[in-house]
């Protein structure tokens, strides 16, 4: 082939590249794209990652393959991603843990959010409830501080786990409020919501889809919703922020995003970007984010980057204060 | 007859692997107390336990008698490196490159001789391998080496 | 609504021709993929569930509930003829299946597992039915305290379990329960005994101990023993089926499983498991000539097939109306549902009649089909015996490998294997029982976890394990089950004396 030709193609490439992102990648994919998830079939973030992918494949125009490693809080996930980095065809969902407090809660996660992770765009959010039994008489947020405040660890509250999202919510919690209750690690919202069933424990943040079947029996009050607005899940629980006594801008949410590997062609973190977002615009893909206690939360690779930034900073100021302690 | 070799020395690694779990245990993990017990309390509490239990297994074998057990290093060996290469290779070579690897290894210990009925067994395990686990439950899985 | 119109509302449920097709699909590719030891029911029902985003909830929770319990008999299968055991509950039926398929007592064995799952079921099932209410209140009536009391009562009974000295028993539960204490630690968040491997953080892989332990050591013992090579000419075809002697020592032992089972498997967790040592521990209490078990005694595998099948059927009370999965299968099962928006809850019962007691009634449709299915293929496996040994073994460690490699997609777990299977070869020859450390492995993070959290919820009090009734109970069962031995013992002694 003539060499000037071939020259001149490779420079229309490249000015293409800079000036259409979106075409430049017309061969993008070649081949089947893997989406790595942290955690395992058939869990929240894999059926997440499912209902993505399932229409990104349409879009696509090629198979998207879901590879559940699970493990670590979704770290594992993580690493598996980096290790099949390279091809252009690898990517991931993780939930926020692994991308904001990940790397102070664990010796060594084996990745650097900033240097080795790109951002594609968040998925959704789910706020959290904070739940106790409704046998235990409270019924709103002023009685539950005013019983909480009565003593040191007058109060015990269960978590899924040290330095999950349900710990560190509660923790903000506790401060904003200025009471301190007694953490109790559990490893399932179920656990915990039976313990509190049970009268064995006192209150817990959970999962809104965790709660409300146990409110609509009668056993379990909601106090109050993590989110900054009313969530259309269980849409009468009141806000937290603004509420007895705690400031306007309170939220703790706990998100899940797409992420690649850092080094992607920026066209394609773009054009994924893109397709995802108009793949959560559809109703009919909100409503079933919906039915499982998420909601759809896109936006452009800065957008999460962002979000990482702020929820790292917010969430480190809670683990000094409990290291603190 | 002998002394009850397998019995003194598996009650004695029993008791080191106790002793140096509880030992790692207590330099490296926070205690606690009742309250509030450290992820620390439990290795330690069963270290020590499992190192008791390994030389009350230990010390009578030295005086019982015993026939003596079979130690197969060969196979030993080789399977134990059948296995490691599959769990290293299957990254690399893919599944029909690692389970015909790993087969050939396998039958290295086996008494009958020859190479050609390890040669056939091995290609066809790997064809049932392929066609159960990539054709039947559809493993995600790279089948040929990765180049 | 009463017990007889539920059962009613369930079966007419079960019974629409889609649903029945579904079900039979279901547990027919369960009792399939079940013979593949470690892989059984997860791989299989991670590979139906984008099927399931197509069907009616009903339909899919049925379709992998067949899934789930037809793996278990064919989990029997490799557990009893080739030492392959999955799961702990399956590592408890190699314990006298194997040394009957050594006998040439392979078919009566099978023969016996698939009639005691089937019977321990169906216990199950009436269980269910009848109790279905408080059964699934049960397990908020636990408190830390008392699970962590049932499980060291669960310990103690079972540490005389093919052990032939109580040291070697106590030893191996111990090393167990320190293997358990690998990964992050759930109170503390602490990283215990990972070194620096992330793959580690959720604790060892429970299939690659399992695999290790049994399979990898059992095929090194077995290469160049003779006996093993010749165990195909020990199989006259008669021996497939029972002698009136076996079939009078089994209806006892699988009613009292299948209780058993049923009470336990109502408890998130652990229910299989306990039930399936438990069973066999009472088993050996029981019987009159104790020393036959470990050697191929056909109560020490009807008992505890019945128990861990009746607790698999009322596992899933606290699945469902509670959202508890007992182990990762239901877990599985559980996001099917939510992916459909079903949340299981309190209100199940009484919100989706149709898909509980459809479910309880296809428990019963499928178990049937199974029972039919199984028992003539009994004669197909045990054909697989008479493949010479050299041909067999090698295909044991490729299956054995993939089988670990499915749980998670991990070669580090399979490198782990090889580890684990060094440490088995030793067991084997120092006669240390794996089974056991499978126990102590199982329930030690559950103890740890749910003492430290007793003691923390009681602010350091001791006290609580006995002031709660059903912790206090547990804690006397153990010391009775501890002090009588010694007791007997005395008593000889001053018999003795006395002369």
């Amino acid at each position: 082939m003539n060499t000037s030709i071939t020259w001149r193609l490779a420079l229309a490439g490249a000015i293409c590249s800079v000036v259409l992102p979106a075409t430049a990648q017309a061969d993008w994919p070649s081949q089947p794209v893997r989406v790595f998830v942290g955690f395992p079939a058939g869990s929240s973030p894999d059926v997440l990652a499912r209902i993505v992918t399932e229409a990104l494949s349409e879009r696509l125009g090629q198979p998207v393959v879901i590879e559940n490693r699970p493990g670590a809080g979704g770290v594992i996930g993580i690493q598996q991603m980096l290790v099949s980095a390279g091809d252009g065809h690898t990517f991931g969902t993780t939930i926020n843990g692994p991308m904001t407090t990940a790397q102070r809660m664990m010796d060594d996660t084996g990745f650097n959010v900033a240097e080795d992770i790109a951002p594609v765009t968040l998925l959704a959010t789910s706020p959290l409830v904070l739940a106790v039994a409704s046998a235990s008489g409270i019924e709103d947020l002023e009685s539950f501080i005013a019983a909480a405040g009565a003593e040191v660890d007058a109060l015990t509250y269960g978590s899924v786990g040290q330095g999950s999202g349900a710990h560190l919510t509660a923790e903000l919690f506790a401060a904003e409020a200025g009471v301190s209750m007694l953490h109790i690690p559990f490893t399932s919202y179920a656990e915990v919501t039976t313990s509190i069933i049970g009268g064995e424990i006192n209150a817990g943040f959970m999962a809104p889809s965790a709660a409300m079947s146990f409110v609509e029996a009668g056993t379990m009050n909601v106090l109050g919703i993590t989110s900054s607005e009313p969530f259309g899940q269980a849409p009468d629980v009141p806000l937290i922020a603004g509420n007895a006594g705690l400031s306007d801008d309170f939220r703790a949410e706990l998100w899940n995003g797409f992420i690649a590997p850092a080094g992607t062609d920026e066209a394609i973190i773009a054009r994924l970007s893109a397709e995802i977002t108009e793949i959560l615009s559809d109703p009919e893909v909100q409503e079933r984010m919906l039915g499982m206690g998420w909601q759809v939360a896109p936006g452009t690779a800065d957008d999460m980057a962002d979000r990482i930034a702020a929820d790292t900073e917010m969430w480190g100021a809670v683990i000094d204060r409990i290291e603190a302690q | 007859m002998q002394r009850d070799w397998p019995e003194v020395w598996g009650g004695l690694i029993l008791a080191m692997i106790g002793i140096g779990a509880a030992f790692y245990a207590w330099q490296n993990y926070d205690l606690g107390t009742l309250r509030q017990m450290g992820p620390g309390f439990f290795p330690v509490a069963m270290g020590v336990a499992l190192c008791g239990f390994g030389l009350i297994i230990a010390l009578p074998g030295l005086w019982r008698r015993s026939e003596g057990v079979p130690f197969d290093i060969a196979s030993l060996l080789l399977i134990l490196a059948a296995v490691l290469v599959f769990g290293l290779a299957l990254p690399r070579l893919g599944l029909v490159g690692t389970a015909f690897a790993t087969v050939l290894i396998a039958t290295l210990p086996a008494e009958r001789r020859g190479w050609v009925w390890r040669g056939v067994l091995a290609l066809a395990i790997t064809l049932v391998t392929v066609l159960v686990f990539h054709v039947g439950l559809r493993m995600t899985l790279p089948l040929w080496p990765r180049l | 609504m009463n017990t007889w119109d539920s059962l009613l509302l369930g079966l007419s449920f079960a019974l629409q021709p889609h649903v029945l097709v579904y079900c039979i699909l279901g547990v027919l590719l369960g009792s399939f993929v079940g013979v593949l030891p470690g892989i059984g029911a997860m791989a299989a029902i991670s590979l139906l569930l984008p099927l399931t985003f197509y069907m009616s909830p009903e339909a899919a929770l049925i379709m992998l509930a067949g899934v789930y319990y037809g793996a278990q008999y064919g989990g029997a299968v490799a557990s009893i003829l080739l030492r392959l055991p999955g799961t702990p509950q399956s590592a408890v039926t190699t314990l006298d299946g194997y040394p009957m398929t050594q006998q040439g007592r392979g078919g009566i064995a099978l023969f016996t597992a698939m009639v005691s799952s089937f019977s321990g079921s169906l216990i199950g099932i009436v269980v269910l039915v009848m109790l279905a209410g408080w059964l699934s209140g049960l397990a908020t009536r636990f408190g830390a305290a008392d699970y962590a009391m049932m499980m060291i009562f669960g310990l103690v009974a079972a540490s005389t379990i093919g052990a032939s000295r109580p040291a070697k028993g106590f030893a191996m539960i111990t090393l167990g329960v320190l293997l358990g204490c690998i990964g992050t630690d759930v109170n503390s968040g602490a990283q215990r005994f990972t070194f620096g491997h992330a793959e580690l953080l959720d604790g060892l892989n429970l299939v690659a101990l399992a695999m290790g332990l049994f399979g990898v050591a059992e095929v090194i013992a077995n290469i160049r023993n003779p006996e093993r090579q010749s165990i195909a000419a020990r199989i006259p075809l008669r021996s497939l089926l029972p002698t009136r002697d076996d079939l009078r020592r089994l209806p006892l032992p699988i009613l009292r499983g299948g209780t058993l089972g049923s009470f336990f498997g109502a408890l998130p967790g652990t229910g299989s498991t306990l039930s399936a040592f438990l069973a066999y521990a009472t088993e050996r209490r029981l019987a009159r000539q104790p020393e036959r078990f470990g050697k191929g005694a056909v109560e020490g595998v009807a008992g505890p097939e019945a128990g861990n099948n009746a607790a698999s059927i009322t596992a899933f009370t606290p699945t469902l109306t509670l959202g508890i999965p007992g182990d990762p299968i239901m877990a599985l099962m559980l996001g099917a549902l939510i992916i459909h928006g079903v949340q299981p809850g309190p209100m199940m019962l009484e919100a989706r009649p149709e898909m509980f007691w459809g479910l309880v009634a296809s428990f019963g449709i499928g178990n049937l089909l199974l029972i039919l299915i199984n028992l003539p293929l009994i004669g197909i496996w045990i054909a697989m015996l008479r493949i010479p040994f050299n041909y067999l073994y090698p295909a044991i460690i490729v299956f054995l490998c993939l089988g670990v490699y499915s749980v998670r997609g991990l070669a580090f777990d399979i490198v782990l294997v090889a580890g684990i299977g060094l440490a088995g070869y030793l067991m084997t020859l120092a006669k240390l029982s794996p089974a056991l450390l499978l126990l102590g492995f199982v329930l030690g993070p559950l103890i740890e976890t749910n003492l430290r959290r007793a003691l923390l919820i009681a602010r350091g009090d001791p006290m609580v394990f006995l002031e709660r009734p059903i912790s206090a109970g547990f804690v006397l069962a153990s010391m009775v089950l501890l002090l009588v031995p010694l007791w007997k013992i005395w008593r000889r002694k001053r018999a003795a004396a006395d002369f």
